[in-house]
């Protein structure tokens, strides 16, 4: 029963990783970029999602906007600070976008106020009784579960069944044999980082949700643990990173009860992390 | 372009500013405060606590018909800033009094500096022991973690009668400072520890310690943490199922926690400094002119940095004089009656006073009780 209980947590907690990871994970695989400022999106998306939510009074409406805004935010980023820069050396790249990422903490401070802000009422927080068994789940919890599948199956479509969708995994495989197709190599890209950013704009709307708290930080973490599970997942693998972001959580829902005397929560992922690469260095479902 | 004419009038304006205390116009307090990073919304309310007091001792006169300056910097809550900033504020500023409204690693890094120059340096709600050990010239005005733990034990095992306990510690020195106070005292009041989990800063989820608690199924719950993650862990224990007693400290004093929280919050008791029921004048007068003037309502920590601020503005009226030595002995033979009650120091520079139990009431804090026990609360003095 408490088993089962941590399990569920830390698939929780695993759905918003694979949320976050996913997009690193995608532009990783079409550029090689270390998009650290990925988390700088995550929290642009908790913010938008709790301004518009009490704006609007309508989540709904609130994470459509939010993530179609973030979207857009996410490909003038590729945009502004990547564009200019790729043919550079990937570790100019990964400069810019952990400066981006400082100044974005800094930025949203600024704008925001540095004591975080919270939904007027917040939405979602009723709890289902599963099972009847008195272990409860919150109604935001659900939505973290449900929307990571509708996430996984809706890209799975996308890359499968679309004509861009079957572009963009020509040009990750090898981009200049894809552009000599007549394949249009830089609006792959923009929708690439339009699909990552929107999908971290929900991650960043279900942490609020969960927490009813946005504050200007709160990317810290995910910002390094996000490339941790991608180097685990195997990096640039969509389905790797679903793996590695499940186990990561699960692992830390664990660990925080039975070993959180000795190591922290971060601790503990790293650790895992560091013995996976010792046992597969190229990731768990890495090509070698 | 400056004509030779000038240039003299110019020298002279800079010789004037920089000849020293003695013949500046403005008596300087220094202060330190994360105002940016992960503490900026605490080194907010400390700065507008601490700019309160150097007000109204402006509009009362100044402290014998000179006015007071504050002088603050942005230390970001880290140790490798605060140095510098305490060099700056003693070398450049020439500061009177120092005041930390920061957090425990900068202002021990400060404190060190502030002693070998020989300026009185007062803490205003920074936690770690070893701050006041700096020396004779260091002091500080909130309640070392051991002190708030132990009124804790008093508290869940005296006062609300409960016995078996679970711990959840925020992993810094601030919660495990309180942990070793609650459990150094704990079996006095014929309390158990069932079970002790520990949390990182950073952590907002906390579903795997809710669900291993609500299995230890306790009496109550001893949780220390910051309104920004304690607010987080009270919500998701509550939805959890948890309903027994949560017990917090004076990190969760914030109107913030409040809003975050939201009915998750009521019933949430914590032992803290700024008692909102109050009648004493200084505590009313602060809480009203600090709601004015931030637009926002007071908390532990502007209250903190409000008495600390006050604690030097008393000490150099008393002193009658900038020699910082006179104003350090000042310090230490100080009863204060201050926002934050009514305080005075002990031998290694320790504040004295009650601890104040605040609960969430109606969306408010509101007075629960307040802890009186001296020996109790006896301050470490060595």
């Amino acid at each position: 029963m408490l088993y089962l209980e941590l399990l569920i947590q830390g698939l929780v907690q695993g759905g918003i990783y694979t949320l976050i990871a996913l997009g690193l994970t995608l532009v990783y695989g079409l550029l090689r970029i270390l998009h650290v400022a990925h988390a700088a999106l995550f929290t642009l998306g908790g913010y938008l999602g709790v301004i518009l939510t009490n704006a609007t009074g309508s989540l709904a409406l609130a994470m459509v906007l939010t993530m179609l805004v973030t979207g857009v935010v996410g490909m003038g980023v590729y945009r502004v600070a990547y564009q200019p820069i790729l043919d550079k050396p990937p570790y100019v790249a990964l400069i810019a976008s952990i400066a981006l990422f400082i100044a974005s903490e800094e930025i949203y401070r600024l704008v925001f106020g540095p004591y975080g802000l919270s939904y007027d009422a917040p939405p979602l927080q009723g709890v289902i009784d599963l099972f009847g068994s008195g272990m409860y789940l919150k109604q935001a919890e659900l939505l973290v579960l449900a929307g990571t599948g509708a996430a996984l199956i809706g890209l799975h479509l996308l890359s499968t069944r679309t004509r861009i969708g079957i572009a963009w995994r020509a040009t990750v495989t090898d981009p200049e044999m894809a552009a000599s197709f007549g394949i249009r190599t830089q609006r792959v890209r923009y929708l690439n980082f339009f699909i990552g950013s929107a999908l971290a704009a929900a991650a960043g709307v279900m942490v609020a949700l969960l927490n009813n708290l946005v504050e200007p930080t709160m990317g810290s973490v995910p910002s390094y643990k996000a490339l941790a599970i991608i180097v685990l997942g195997g990096i640039g693998s969509i389905r790797g990173t679903l793996i590695a972001s499940l186990a990561l959580g699960v692992i830390e829902s664990f660990g925080t009860i039975y070993l959180g005397s000795l190591l922290d929560r971060d601790a503990i992922a790293f650790a895992f992390l560091i013995l996976v690469l010792m046992w597969r260095p190229q990731g768990l479902l890495g090509r070698t | 372009m400056t004509t030779p004419m000038i240039r003299p009038a110019l020298l002279g304006l800079m010789l004037a500013l920089t000849a020293g205390p003695a013949l500046a116009e403005t008596a300087k307090i220094g202060f330190n405060a994360p105002l940016t990073g992960f503490a900026a919304a605490d080194g907010n309310s400390a700065r507008i606590g601490a700019e309160l007091a150097v007000e109204q001792a402006n509009a009362d006169g100044g402290i014998n018909g000179q006015q007071i300056e504050l002088v603050v910097y942005d230390d970001q809550a880290s140790p490798k800033s605060a140095v510098p900033i305490a060099n700056k504020l003693i070398e450049k500023d020439q500061v009177v009094v120092g005041v930390s409204g920061s957090y425990s690693g900068a202002t021990r890094a400060a404190s060190g500096v502030f002693q070998a120059a020989g300026v009185p340096y007062i803490a205003a709600y920074a936690v770690h022991p070893d701050i006041t050990r700096s020396g004779d010239y260091v002091f500080r005005t909130s309640f070392v973690g051991e002190v708030q733990g132990r009124a804790g034990a008093k508290l869940i095992g005296e006062t609300l009668g409960k016995k078996r306990v679970v711990v959840i510690t925020l992993k810094n020195d601030f919660g495990q400072s309180l942990a070793a106070g609650f459990k150094e005292k704990a079996a006095d009041y014929g309390i158990e520890v069932v079970a002790e989990y520990e949390y990182g800063i950073k952590d907002r989820q906390f579903g795997a310690i809710v669900a291993k608690v609500k299995d230890d199924n306790p009496d109550a719950i001893y949780a220390s943490g910051y309104f920004f993650t304690a607010a987080p862990l009270v919500s998701q224990l509550r939805s959890g199922g948890v309903t027994v007693p949560v017990i917090g400290q004076e990190g969760y004093d914030s109107q913030k926690f409040i809003e975050i929280a939201q009915d998750n919050a009521e019933g949430i008791i914590i032992t803290t400094s700024l008692d909102r029921d109050s009648d004493a004048a200084p505590t009313r007068t602060f809480i009203e002119a600090f709601e004015g003037k931030a637009g926002f309502k007071a908390d532990m920590v502007a209250a903190s940095a409000h008495t600390a601020t006050n604690v030097a503005i008393e000490a150099m009226r008393a002193a009658g004089t900038t020699d910082r030595a006179a104003i350090r002995d000042a310090i230490a033979g100080l009863t204060l009656e201050a926002s934050t009650g009514t305080i005075s120091f002990n031998e290694l520079g320790e504040v004295q006073k009650n601890v104040q139990v605040q609960v969430v009431q109606d969306g408010d804090w509101h007075r629960h009780s307040v802890i009186s026990d001296a020996e109790l609360l006896a301050p470490p003095a060595e």
